[in-house]
């Protein structure tokens, strides 16, 4: 037991007293930034790497994986109360989330994200811990090609996530990818879609459209369907309490989309966001219910929740056994680490145990606080919505531009959010599904690029997609997601029901 | 609560050292008490989000200046992103005058206006100091056939397929400078099969997993892998070896390409700065590079120094931009 | 009924955006060096995706009809809430155009303030309390705790 008493070690470091005031102020400054709309991990790290300098390194370490992963675990409150994604792994909590704090289940909604977040940082803490090794050779065995299928498989969930007009949804899955390949294209320097400003050089940030899309557009559907309502409505928050059969409900779902989560977060440039998209998406697609999903299915709240917090702790292992980074945000922690002395790499576990066994042990500490931390702190948290609403609506619209601008201080960008915001409404007005488009927009310059390069690699020979097993089980996984609602619904003529729950 | 003894902390050091550099100072500050000083605090501004390499740069030296006292007035960090340094440069070239206000340039401002997306370029701004350098390297995997610089160019010579990877855009710093290699090495710059990725992270996962045969990136980054001894580095574009972990590692010189490329930083300002404020500045950079607190970031961050003078800067970024423009247009990609 | 369904128009709209997305992809230069695949072919054929598919908006019959549930409405004019949102819309561009020369805190409380009271909130004490109280702690936390640089405009801080 090799990784046990390495871990004891881990633990005997973590449970130091500064360790452990370290990882208590790291979750703790992670939730709130990750509760404000805009703020996201990375600024918060990448300002925080001057303070570290005096630190050891596994100190250092420990505050700002703290920061990290509160901060994903923060991201789904805003993303609940105010339909406003904290970060940008937290989008896909608000589908289901929102409408349950609508519903007046709000307490419940955030207590199911505690628990979630919960269980998904805790297996991927254990996965980092007994294969993280092993794992490193997954992910460097996603090379473009791989890539490529992966985002196709991802791009099969819009069939899902269009809920009543297919045609619908793959027109908002196509604007999505068109908004994602604004800016200058990475394999030749070539301006696409700019329109000759150097504003949108860099694209359009995937949160200014994700807050459009929803906090912006969700202010001015309550304006339009409101109208001037009294200001003595209150809002429910409801117990947070579960009952039996929920916790029964959600436990398969949670288990799958930890395990997913955390596989989707070791391959570099995939990431939480797009763990908790196929958590989310893989969920809705094997339910029974899967109509009462963005509606307030509890499914639909636990099972990105789970997946985006192990995608977070998956993501350190590329960091960690490879020393490289596989997002912006361990890119920040990379360079932080680099400063203070130690090298992340194949070498780390030997040479600085205390930094890996370390952080590891105090990624459990963490979750715990964050937990503990959390859920006395939710009926406080939920007294937001006892705001009257014209303040509430002005301070989310507030808490959305200050976000926005922080990200690149750009006046221009408040133009986009607005841009966005009114794209969002007519969408829907007009029936169109928000996921797919913010789906395609996840997805869709990832899959162009690694496509393009994946072609450039092979000299233009297609075969490339194929000749990889990985690749090519992941484009048969693709096409027999497409396949399956037909062979479901070839099921379900036939007789029983109970067949059509098989995934 | 940490915030509240860090700074206390941090207040204790600069209150020691700014005691300990005091008496240093008094002397250099006095004789130059005629001279120019800013009245107010300087706009610092690194064009790009937290995190990069300038923003780095920037709050590093504030820290340094802060902390030496070598300064009355307050260098406030201020980020703007954007367009790969063109928002930032759009904004400053519109305050020409002003003697408050520097920025953190390297390659890129040479770069991206050659791509035709600024319409700025360095002869738009005033150069105060170059301040420090970096190499660019070029790794290959452990198991991998090409032991030299000279063996790697071979196999692309035959094979024009080999991949090349490397962390940004077509046309900007890793493909510049790989292709200058090949350039000088006696191939067409053209033939190198550049991929691009969106960082350099991800190119080293590429590689790593045997997706593409070779990675060009920054040194310093490169130093942390080579020591996992899953990659081998066959040339480092410096002038000479560079001392430390990377000592092992030949230049392209040495192996008989005539070749060498700077990824340098340096600080910039306003096109029409009082040369008093340019002198002023000039000054004040030369002095904290000789402060300690600047060797311990250095040696912390793994920079090397490579002072130049407002007037050698100048000079040094005009030769930049033959050598830049001569390989972009070698790739067709002049605009 | 010769008047278009909602799809039917819908259709058209989106048609003529791809045909004009269509337009601009045709018009990205082309590469010098030899691409597999260039800049160009993506966006034509997203363009392409979204002009076939609004032809099959066009056919498709829509759904029952948005919910035309009109909230009874009493109130001046500029209480309407499609008012509501245009003004709320034009709110945010002076926003975006003030943020520089006001400084961050003085736009945002009167952000916060003025949305406030146009969404109809009376009690103008707590609102100007709240705005002011909200903003000065993000303004704190943004320009003190994490060292990001807010406009200071007008306020000497």
């Amino acid at each position: 037991m090799d990784a046990f008493t390495s871990l004891l070690y881990g633990f005997s470091i973590a449970l130091e007293p500064i360790n452990l005031f370290y990882v208590f102020i790291g979750v703790f400054a992670g939730t709130i930034i990750g509760m404000l709309p805009g703020l996201g991990p990375i600024s918060a790290l990448a300002l925080m790497i001057p303070i570290t300098f005096g630190m050891a390194p596994s100190s250092g370490l420990i505050l700002m994986a703290g920061v990290y992963y509160g901060a994903i675990f923060g991201g789904s409150t805003s993303s609940i109360l105010l339909n406003a994604p904290g970060v940008a792994g937290t989008v896909a909590t608000s589908f289901d989330g929102y409408p349950m704090a609508q519903q007046g289940k709000a307490g419940k909604a955030l207590a199911i994200a505690a628990y979630a977040s919960f269980i998904g940082g805790t297996v991927s803490i254990i996965g980092l811990m007994l294969i993280a090794p092993a794992l490193s050779k997954v992910a460097v065995s996603f090379g473009p090609a791989e890539y490529f299928a992966l985002m196709i498989l991802g791009l099969t969930a819009v069939v899902s996530l269009s809920d009543k007009s297919l045609v619908k949804g793959l027109m908002a899955a196509v604007f999505g990818m068109m908004v994602s390949i604004m800016g200058m294209d990475l394999q030749t320097g070539t301006e696409r879609y700019t329109f000759g400003t150097i504003e949108l050089l860099d694209g359009i940030d995937f949160l200014i459209v994700a807050l459009g899309i929803f906090a912006l557009a969700e202010v001015f559907y309550m304006l339009l369907k409101g109208g001037r309502q009294n200001t003595s409505q209150r809002n429910v928050i409801g117990s947070l309490r579960l009952t039996r059969s929920e916790v029964k409900e959600m436990a398969a779902p949670v288990g799958r989309s930890s395990v997913l989560g955390f596989f989707t977060g070791v391959l570099p440039g995939a990431g939480a966001t797009i763990g908790s998209f196929l958590g989310y998406s893989l969920e809705k697609r094997i339910a029974k219910d899967a109509d009462t999903f963005g509606k307030g299915n509890i499914k639909g709240v636990a099972a990105p929740e789970a997946a985006n917090n192990a995608a977070c702790g998956g993501s350190f292992v590329p960091l960690l056994t490879l020393g490289v980074p596989g997002s912006g945000t361990t890119a920040v922690l990379l360079g932080a680490l680099l400063v203070m002395g130690v090298t992340p790499g194949p070498m780390l576990m030997e040479q600085r145990p205390d930094v890996f066994w370390g952080v590891i042990a105090s990624m459990y500490i963490g979750n715990l606080f964050l937990l503990v931390l959390n859920l006395p702190l939710i009926p406080l948290i939920a007294k937001v919505l006892d705001t009257p609403r014209p303040i509430l609506l002005a301070l989310i619209l507030i808490f959305c531009m200050v976000g926005v601008f922080g990200l690149n201080f750009s006046r221009y960008d408040l133009l986009f959010l607005l841009g966005f915001g009114l794209i969002g409404l007519a969408m829907r007005l007009y029936g169109f599904p928000a996921a797919p488009l913010i789906l395609g927009m996840i997805l869709g310059a990832l899959m162009e690029e690694s496509m393009r390069r994946a072609l450039q690699i092979s000299g233009g020979d297609w075969g490339v997609f194929i000749d990889k097993p990985i690749s090519l089980t992941l484009l048969l996984l693709a096409a027999l997601s497409l396949g399956l609602p037909l062979i479901k619904r070839a099921f379900k003529w036939g007789k029983t029901r109970r067949l059509s729950q098989q995934p | 609560m940490t915030r509240l003894c860090l700074t206390a902390l941090k207040r204790l050091s600069v209150l020691s050292l700014t005691a300990v550099a005091l008496a240093g100072t008094l002397v250099t500050t006095s004789a130059a008490a005629d001279e120019w000083q800013p009245t107010r605090p300087v706009s610092y501004i690194a064009p790009a989000n937290p995190g990069g390499g300038w923003d780095t740069l920037i709050r590093t030296t504030a820290n340094v200046i802060r902390k030496e006292g070598l300064a009355d007035q307050n260098f406030a960090a201020i980020n703007i992103p954007g367009g790969g340094g063109a928002v930032a440069w759009a904004q400053i070239a519109r305050d020409s005058r002003n003697d408050h206000m520097l920025f953190a340039a390297s390659p890129p401002i040479i770069l991206v206006p050659l791509a035709g997306t600024s319409r700025f370029n360095h002869r738009d701004f005033q150069p105060v100091a170059r301040l420090i350098t970096d190499y660019s390297i070029v790794l290959v995997k452990a198991d991998s056939p090409y032991q030299t610089a000279n063996e790697l160019f071979e196999a692309i010579r035959e094979n024009p397929g080999l991949s090349v990877a490397g962390g940004s855009a077509a046309g900007s710093m890793d493909h510049i400078s790989i292709a200058g290699a090949a350039a000088a090495y006696g191939l067409n710059a053209a033939s190198v099969n550049y991929i691009a990725f969106s960082g350099g992270g991800e190119a080293m996962t590429a590689l790593l997993g045997g997706h593409v045969a070779a990675v060009i990136t920054g040194a310093g980054e490169a130093s942390s892998q080579l020591q996992g001894g899953q990659l081998r580095a066959l040339a480092v574009s410096s002038p000479e070896r560079i001392a430390g972990s990377l000592e092992h590692v030949p230049t392209y010189l040495e192996q008989d390409i005539d070749y060498t490329f700077d990824i340098w930083r340096g600080i910039m300002a306003p096109k029409d700065m009082s040369p008093a404020a340019v002198s002023y500045y000039e000054n004040l950079y030369q002095r904290m590079m000789e402060t300690d607190s600047w060797k311990e970031a250095t040696a912390r961050l793994g920079w090397l120094d490579a002072y130049q003078t407002s007037d050698e800067f100048g000079e040094f970024l005009d030769a930049q931009l033959e050598q830049f423009s001569s390989v972009l247009s070698d790739l067709g990609m002049l605009r | 009924m010769t008047r278009l369904h909602a799809n039917q128009t819908l259709g058209l709209i989106l048609a003529l955006f791809s045909l004009g997305y269509l337009w601009m992809a045709f018009a990205i230069p082309s590469f010098p060096l030899p691409r597999p695949v260039d800049s160009d072919a993506f966006p034509k054929a997203l363009g392409l995706s979204f002009f076939v598919l609004s032809v099959f908006l066009f056919f498709e019959r829509p759904e029952t009809p948005p919910a035309t549930d009109k909230v009874a409405f009493e109130g001046t004019w500029w209480q309407r809430p499609t008012m509501q949102v245009i003004a709320t819309s034009l709110a945010i561009i002076v926003y975006a155009f003030a943020l520089q020369p006001l400084g961050f805190v003085v736009a945002s409380v009167a952000l916060g303030f003025g949305l406030s009271c146009l969404y109809g909130y009376q009690r103008w004490v707590v609102s100007m309390i709240v705005s002011f109280s909200v903003v000065v702690s993000l303004y704190l936390t943004m320009t003190k705790a994490l060292g990001i640089y807010l406009p200071t405009g007008i306020l000497p801080f």
